[in-house]
């Protein structure tokens, strides 16, 4: 008997208020996300709205990473490919389940699933719950690929799940692009053929297989005339559920398992936590969102799901996110994820960058001062040096890619250079990334810039 | 050595061999409810491999290991832990980055119910249970005298605070027996006598039944009742202190061992 388990039903909340409290952010995040569709993309326009798309979809992904290699510190190097298994189930769904049920293959959502401004359509239809119906599916396909994946790779302790995970990126990107079959466009062509297609394995020769329902996603030259569901709406939802969920997960028990194995394995299994099974939590949570994140990006306007796309590269792309944001930090993962979207179009075109040039320049000039000021009379100089250099960075950027452009350049076409400069600097000046495990509301992550301006340093102090 | 009865922690002739070596060789250990043990010995005697044995760091080749009447031999370490054995390390084991709160926290783990989806939709037993952990994570903190430092980085603390918060984590999982390895190595001698008294108060307020590997010869001999004396992996005494100052054995493990026992021998002599 536990006197832990006696105390917490003493100190029980009510079911009324505890509700409550449950579930107002999940309303304000419908709300947030209303907003962003009803009221903020008539204001920005449609350019800025598929920017605003694409970076709620890397944000899900991003935080969803950051359970995996920032909560528990394992290093998971194929996300894209949960991205790739959830966006082909969603877009199998909505596209064979569209001919099924509406005939064609034209978008049927209301005005909640709309990129297109004055469509004259109600606000939720049957294709919008088709939709939703479709992303928890693929989410959940995504999340038993991650337990399949998971369940014996976590067992071992080292960099097995980095292997592995790699390993099966490329296997689920090579079985798409060389199995699966040309997409179908009638519902005459739907009829002819099996859906799954087990039985033809016993009763047909193999040269006579037709492809079923269930492979006919396109293969190699991609799964064209998906409609595009994906909306601000549904994104953003999608982003307050991911960011509230993995931030409950971090402030509670779950979440400090989660942590400890990160910072001591042994330690945490001597406290009491199996760690296996909590790593292999982690990891379904996260393939979770990373399908359901592929299902939004395959409905996305102006994508076309396609397997080379969702490769090696692309996995890449969501580490660079959480190893920028600072592994293990949900706020970082999100700003970061914000920032390497976003930049290849900044670089592309700096306009709204240098719009703002002189906020930037005065903040560079304060931090200088800062660190003048801090260098002169002994104090530590480390943390300002380090966001001085991450705005002069921004800064020396939107020029540069003036003057790039002037030239005739895109500097955002080398924006791998670029990424990997950034992730250098960052190993010298800030090895924990942005935020380190802390959040961008923790006052404990401010105390470093407000101590080295207050307290001079001490000899042989710690680095931060 | 005859088994009592209430004995809550019972081991009886494990061994463990690291290929020709034999770390440990027929240990056996009776600890009765309440009972503050010792267990000591030159560097390299397999104390710290017992501990390792009993926690389920690595698994005993014979014997068997019981507690509170359950066979927990082999197990894994956080079964062991579940089952009311915790621990501290030799080299401090601590998670860095989290808060001295959330390292206490963290040792109530084993005794919570954490579900995933419990965690998720924060369920009324959930919050209860997250504000029992905090109320009795921030209890253990006062008495080990962290209290004022709950909300810094783990990494952050003091050497000797350091060790005192791996003994408020390990006391979180509400052990039946607490493993203390070295809690005085790296303490000055105020803290050694802080440490003394804090080891008396756990066994009053907590009951603790204790298992102290220890190198500092004034801590053990002054709180120990009674001492088991390793070497080269056997036990080569028990007894009370008193029994062991005059043991000869004892006496020739210490000061005829090689030269990187010396340490240890000046402690066995000087007492301090």
């Amino acid at each position: 008997m536990s006197t832990l388990r006696a105390r917490a039903i003493e100190l029980k909340p009510g079911l009324l208020p505890a509700t409550v409290r449950s579930v107002w952010p999940l309303v304000a995040g419908i709300g947030i996300a209303l907003t962003l569709q009803f009221f903020a993309k008539p204001v920005i326009g449609d350019f800025y709205a598929k920017v605003l798309l694409d970076i709620g979809t890397s944000i899900i992904l991003a935080v969803s990473l950051t359970m995996v290699n920032g909560f528990t510190g394992q290093f998971s190097i194929g996300h894209a490919a949960f991205m790739m298994v959830g966006g082909y189930v969603s877009g199998g769904i909505v596209y064979y389940g569209s001919l099924l049920l509406f005939g064609d293959v034209d978008m049927a959502g209301g005005l909640v699933s709309s990129m297109i401004e004055g469509r004259d359509v109600p606000l939720v239809t049957r294709g919008d719950a088709l939709f939703a119906v479709s992303l928890v599916a693929g989410g959940l396909a995504a999340a038993l690929c991650g337990y399949v994946v998971g369940l014996p790779s976590l067992r071992l302790k080292g960099d097995y799940l980095a292997i592995v995970t790699l390993g099966f990126g490329e296997i689920v990107r090579v079985l798409i692009q060389s199995q699966t079959g040309d997409v179908l466009y009638t519902v005459e062509e739907m009829k002819e053929r099996p859906f799954v297609g087990i039985a033809q394995m016993f009763t047909t020769p193999s040269d006579e297989w037709v492809t079923p329902i269930v492979l006919s996603l396109g293969g190699a030259l991609g799964f064209s005339g998906l409609p595009f569901y994906s909306s601000l709406f549904w994104v953003f939802l999608g982003v307050g559920i991911t960011l509230l969920v993995a931030y409950r997960l971090k402030e509670s028990a779950t979440g400090r398992a989660f942590l400890s194995i990160r910072e001591d394995e042994i330690a945490s299994e001597a406290m009491g936590v199996n760690t296996t099974q909590f790593k292999v939590r982690a990891f379904v949570i996260a393939a979770f969102f990373a399908g359901v994140a592929g299902g939004l990006f395959a409905h996305s306007i102006g994508v076309q799901l396609n397997p080379g796309e969702l490769g090696f590269l692309k996995s890449f792309d969501i580490i660079i996110m959480v190893v920028l944001g600072g592994l293990g930090s949900i706020s970082g993962a999100a700003i970061a994820a914000a920032i390497v979207t976003i930049l290849p179009e900044l670089l592309r075109n700096p306009a709204p960058l240098l719009k703002v040039w002189p906020v930037f320049a005065g903040l560079a000039a304060l931090l200088l001062i800062a660190t003048v000021f801090a260098a002169a009379t002994g104090r530590r100089t480390r943390p300002l040096i380090a966001w001085l250099c991450i705005v002069l960075a921004l800064l020396g950027l939107g020029f540069g890619a003036r003057a790039a452009a002037a030239a005739g350049h895109n500097l955002g076409d080398y924006r791998m250079i670029l990424f990997a400069l950034a992730l250098i600097l960052m190993m010298i000046l800030r090895p924990q990334g942005l935020f380190g495990v802390r959040e961008i509301w923790d006052r404990s992550l401010w105390r470093g810039i407000a101590e080295s301006l207050r307290a001079p340093a001490k000899k042989g102090g710690t680095s931060r | 050595m005859t088994p009592t009865t209430d004995a809550v922690l019972a081991v009886r002739s494990i061994s463990k061999s690291f290929g020709g070596l034999k770390a440990v060789q027929d240990f056996n250990l009776t600890l009765p409810r309440g009972s503050l043990r010792g267990l000591i010995g030159p560097n390299g005697a397999g104390k710290t491999t017992v501990f390792n044995l009993l926690t389920g760091v690595y698994r005993p080749d014979a014997g068997s290991v019981t507690l509170a009447g359950r066979n927990i031999t082999g197990l894994r370490p956080f079964r062991i832990a579940d089952a009311g054995l915790s621990r501290t390390f030799q080299n401090i084991r601590l998670f860095g980055e989290l808060s001295v709160l959330d390292n206490v926290r963290l040792g109530c783990h084993v005794r919570s119910q954490h579900g995933v989806f419990r965690s998720i939709f924060r369920t009324p037993y959930h919050r209860g249970e997250e504000r029992a952990i905090e109320a009795s994570a921030r209890r253990l903190l006062d008495v080990v005298g962290l209290l004022s430092r709950a909300g810094e980085q783990a990494r952050n603390l003091p050497y000797g605070d350091q060790r005192k918060l791996e003994i408020a984590r390990a006391l979180a999982t509400e052990p039946r027996v607490l493993l203390l390895d070295e809690p005085a190595a790296g303490m000055n001698s105020q803290e050694k006598i802080a440490l003394r008294a804090l080891i008396q108060r756990l066994r009053k307020e907590f009951d603790a039944t204790i298992l102290l590997i220890e190198h500092d010869m004034g801590v053990v001999m002054d709180i120990c009742e009674r001492i088991t004396v390793l070497d080269y992996g056997k036990t080569i005494a028990e007894g009370t202190p008193s029994e062991l100052q005059s043991n000869p054995a004892v006496i020739a493990a210490y000061l005829g061992a090689e030269s990187d026992c010396d340490i240890d021998a000046n402690h066995a002599k000087g007492g301090r």
